[in-house]
Order: structure tokens, then sequence, then C-alpha cells
């Protein structure tokens, strides 16, 4: 078995105050993520501290002083954010830890709870294991049977945050198999 | 002594479905009639429900689910839904499997079960048991089955979702599935019983393990979607056959094993395989697993 932690983007609460755009929903942070991303904002996603959670709910940092631009790019992208919060305490972000398991014919990706298993030859998703959010089981239905550079990205499909570890699991075995950056 | 999952199924915008859950001969699977897609998830569940209630002449599981593939509309009506479902079936095991965890939902539902069905034993998994766990909820259930990626989540009093678990987790040194039971129990992080699920199966009961399930090794189980949903639906039927939770925990573990190792189990297989496995596995062992095995069987 093999372990690796996936390698961070800058981390915007490493060096400098970050705070937390919130929303109400998993999709709505992922597309935050997009925007922000494409716009060239430092950023990450994480759990927002423990009193303003409501279940699985994901949340974005980004430094403090950047919230303004920040801000108005999600509303011109038309994001739907919740609200903002200037000292998010104890947020905490997802695992990053990945494990591989080799099984001869076939490779299983670990990341977190969530787990794919793909054939080494074709790079054909044979399985898509874990997870108990309503997601995954469609994630399931869509993934299997296709190749790894075929296949729609978990996290452009999912909602939720097993979707977004399963898309870890997805990431990570396009890279140990030698399929493109997706 | 009738189990009613309570859950959702991946098509979108898919109807509240509320009737017995049937395997077909082909192993397809319907719920009042209605066909339910074949995934991990729900339809593994109920599968290895149906088959293991079938084979002990036991009357068929009950299904509340609904359509969501993760925006939380199917979890939504099928709690709308809850209310009327319990007063109709009189379940006396209900088991919460995939749904989106929202933990004021599953706090309303718990307090409707126990007002509706005070005698009924409480199981949870999937998101079920994220949202249980997340509310606070969780020494309320019987029995919960975490995976090896997932005790560290009920272990840990901070995080909401096993996502957020970056201590304890599987891989990580000096991973010991018991003790992080043992932990979730004292932290009131865990059900009653706990099937911890992996290279060997740990049954804990209230913090201790009683009982530990490692044979027949068949490692490719793991990466195939949808056999720890069997496993939970096989303990899940046992209970609603009248098994002490631990013989119910034990049987399931073994049966589940014994049908990976009879399917022939390769990472491309699916959960079906081993459903449709189920039969023989019971028929020729699960008398001789436990004196209450055999003593349902006589009944």
């Amino acid at each position: 078995m093999i372990f690796r932690k996936k390698k961070r983007e800058a981390d915007p609460g490493a060096e400098e105050a970050s705070g937390l755009f919130l929303f109400d929903q998993v999709p709505d942070a992922l597309w935050a993520e997009r925007v922000l991303k494409a716009a060239g904002y430092e950023h990450a996603l994480v759990a927002p501290p423990h009193h303003l959670r409501a279940g699985c709910d994901l949340a974005v940092a980004v430094p403090r002083v950047e919230q303004v631009g920040a801000a108005r790019a999600l509303e011109e992208a038309g994001v739907p954010v919740r609200g903002w919060v200037d000292d998010p305490g104890s947020a905490s972000r997802p695992t990053d830890l990945v494990t591989v398991v080799d099984f001869g014919e076939h490779l299983m990706v670990r990341a977190g709870n969530m787990k794919i298993a793909v054939d080494k030859v074709t790079r054909t998703i044979v399985n898509t294991s874990g997870g108990g959010c309503p997601d995954i089981p469609y994630l399931n239905v869509e993934l299997v049977g296709k190749r790894l550079d075929e296949a729609p990205r978990p996290k452009a499909l999912g909602y939720t945050l097993c979707g977004l570890m399963l898309d870890r699991a997805f990431e990570e075995a396009c890279a140990l198999l030698g399929v493109g950056e997706r | 002594m009738t189990l009613l999952v309570v859950a959702t199924y991946p098509v979108v915008g898919g109807p509240v479905l509320l009737g017995p859950a049937t395997l077909a001969a082909d192993g397809d699977l319907f719920v009042g009639g209605a066909p339910v897609p074949h995934a991990q998830g729900t339809a593994a569940m109920l599968g290895a429900a149906c088959a293991a209630l079938r084979h002990l002449g036991c009357e068929q599981p009950w299904a509340l689910v609904a359509g969501d593939v993760g925006r939380g509309d199917g979890t939504r009506a099928v709690f709308a839904a809850l209310p009327d479902a319990l007063e109709r079936v009189q379940p006396s095991v209900v088991a919460f499997h995939y749904l989106q965890p929202i933990m004021a939902l599953m706090r309303e539902a718990v307090a409707t079960v126990e007002r509706l069905v005070p005698h009924a034993t409480l199981v949870a998994d999937a998101g079920g048991m994220y949202a249980a766990k997340a509310a606070g909820l969780a020494p309320r259930f019987e029995l919960m089955t975490p995976d090896v990626g997932e005790v560290g989540f009920l272990a840990d009093p901070e995080v909401t979702h096993p996502a957020y678990v970056s201590r304890y987790l599987f891989g990580t040194g000096g991973f010991d599935p018991a003790e992080l039971a043992r932990l979730a129990h004292e932290r009131g992080g865990a059900a009653r019983t706990l099937i911890v699920k992996g290279e060997v199966d740990c049954i804990v009961r209230e913090g201790e393990v009683v009982a530990r399930v490692a044979e027949p090794v068949v490692p490719a189980l793991e990466a195939i979607g949808g056999t720890g949903d069997t496993l939970t639906g096989l303990a899940s039927a046992f209970l609603a056959a009248g098994f002490p939770t631990v013989d119910a925990a034990v049987c399931a573990a073994r049966a589940n094993r014994e049908a990976g190792r009879a399917m022939r189990a390769t990472p491309a297989m699916r959960a079906r395989d081993l459903v449709a496995a189920l039969p023989e596995v019971l028929r020729e062992n699960l008398c001789t697993w436990s004196g209450a095995c055999a003593a349902t069987e006589a009944v």
C-alpha cells in the first residue's frame, strides 16, 4: 500500500489572516472555488466553524485583505453567497491523505472515506465505493465503465463532500496512471 | 417484526416510494412495485435484506425512499413522509441509510420515531450515520456500521463529516479501529453496537470489542461499491428477525465475507453479484454460525 499526501495549493491561512465565504449548499462552494480559481485568488475549501455548520457544509477561505474583490467576482458570476465570516476560528480542511492498493489488474485509490478502482491497462473505472451521501450512488452509475480520460470529474457532477473526496481519489488515479489533467 | 429502511435512490426527481422491497429472480429490485436502479447504496442494502429475510421466512423489508442525487431534495421529501410511514408500517427496526446528512432533519426524525414507535430499534449507516453522529444522537442508536474510513469520524467530537477527519484516519500511524471504537463510545459518537468494517471486521458493544470476523479474507470487497451496504442490510434484517444485536452483527459479517468468496470477488464486480450469492451462503451456513440463528430458523 502506498501512502501519500496531496500537495496543497497556496494556503491563504498560512501566512496571513483569512476569512470565510459561507454557502447554503456544497455545490455553491464548489462553484465559488472555480470562480475564484479562474480569477486568480488564493483560496481553500474548508469546513465552517462548528457553530455555523448545518451538516456537511463547505466554505471557501480567502485572505481577508482580498475579500472585497473576491466577493465582487462571486457576485458577478452569480454565485449565491450566504455570508462572510472575518474570524473563522475552528475552520478545518478536508483531509488530504490518499492511500493506494494494488490488486494486480486493478488499482484502488482511497481518499478519506472514498475509493475508486481502475483497470490498470484500459484505464477504465471499474468501481467506486465508500461514502454515504446521496450523490455517491449517482456518481457510481455515471462513472463506472468509463475511462479516466472520458469520464466526467466527480466534482463536476457531485454535490457533497463525499463527491469532493471521490474527486481527489479520481485525480490521484489519473496522476498514477498517466492520464493528463482533466 | 418489520424492517423499515429510510433512504434515497440515485434518480433525479425520483418520486417518494413507500412499500415492501422485493428482489426479482433476475436480481432487479422493486419498492412498492416500482423499479429502483442498481448501484452501491440503498439498493445493495435492500437487496441483501430481502435475501436474508426471505431465507428466514420473515416479512420482506419495507422502504421509504425518494430520488436524490446529492441536492437533498429527496432526503427532505423522505423525512417529510416519515411520520405517515411509521404509523402505517409500525416497524420494529428503522434503518437510516443514504441520506443527505442534515442534522436538524435527523434530530426531528429520531424524535418522531421515538414518539410514534418507541420500541423500534434504530440503525444507521452512510449519510444517516453521519447526520446522527454530527447531531449528537449516536448513543440513541442500537447499531452503526462504519468502515475504517469512518470510525475515526465517529471518534472525533469536533467533525461533522468524515472528509474533515485529519486525525485517527486509516493510513496514519497507529491507526487502531478497536481503540477508535472505544473512543467513539466514550465521547458519545457511537451507537451501542458498531460493526467496524475492514480487513478484520470488529464488532464492538458499548466500547468493548466482543467479536472479530477475519475469515474468509476477500480484499477485493473493499473496492466493490455497495459491499458495506450489503453487510448493513444483512445485519438490519437479522435484527428485524429477532437476533440479538451482536449475533446479528457477527452473522452479517460472516455472510458478507462468505458471499464474497463464493462469487470469487474481483474489484470489477458489483454488489448485486454478492446479493445473488447470499441465498446459498445463508442456506449452507446460517444455522451453524450461532445458537440464535438456529433458534430463529427453528421457529
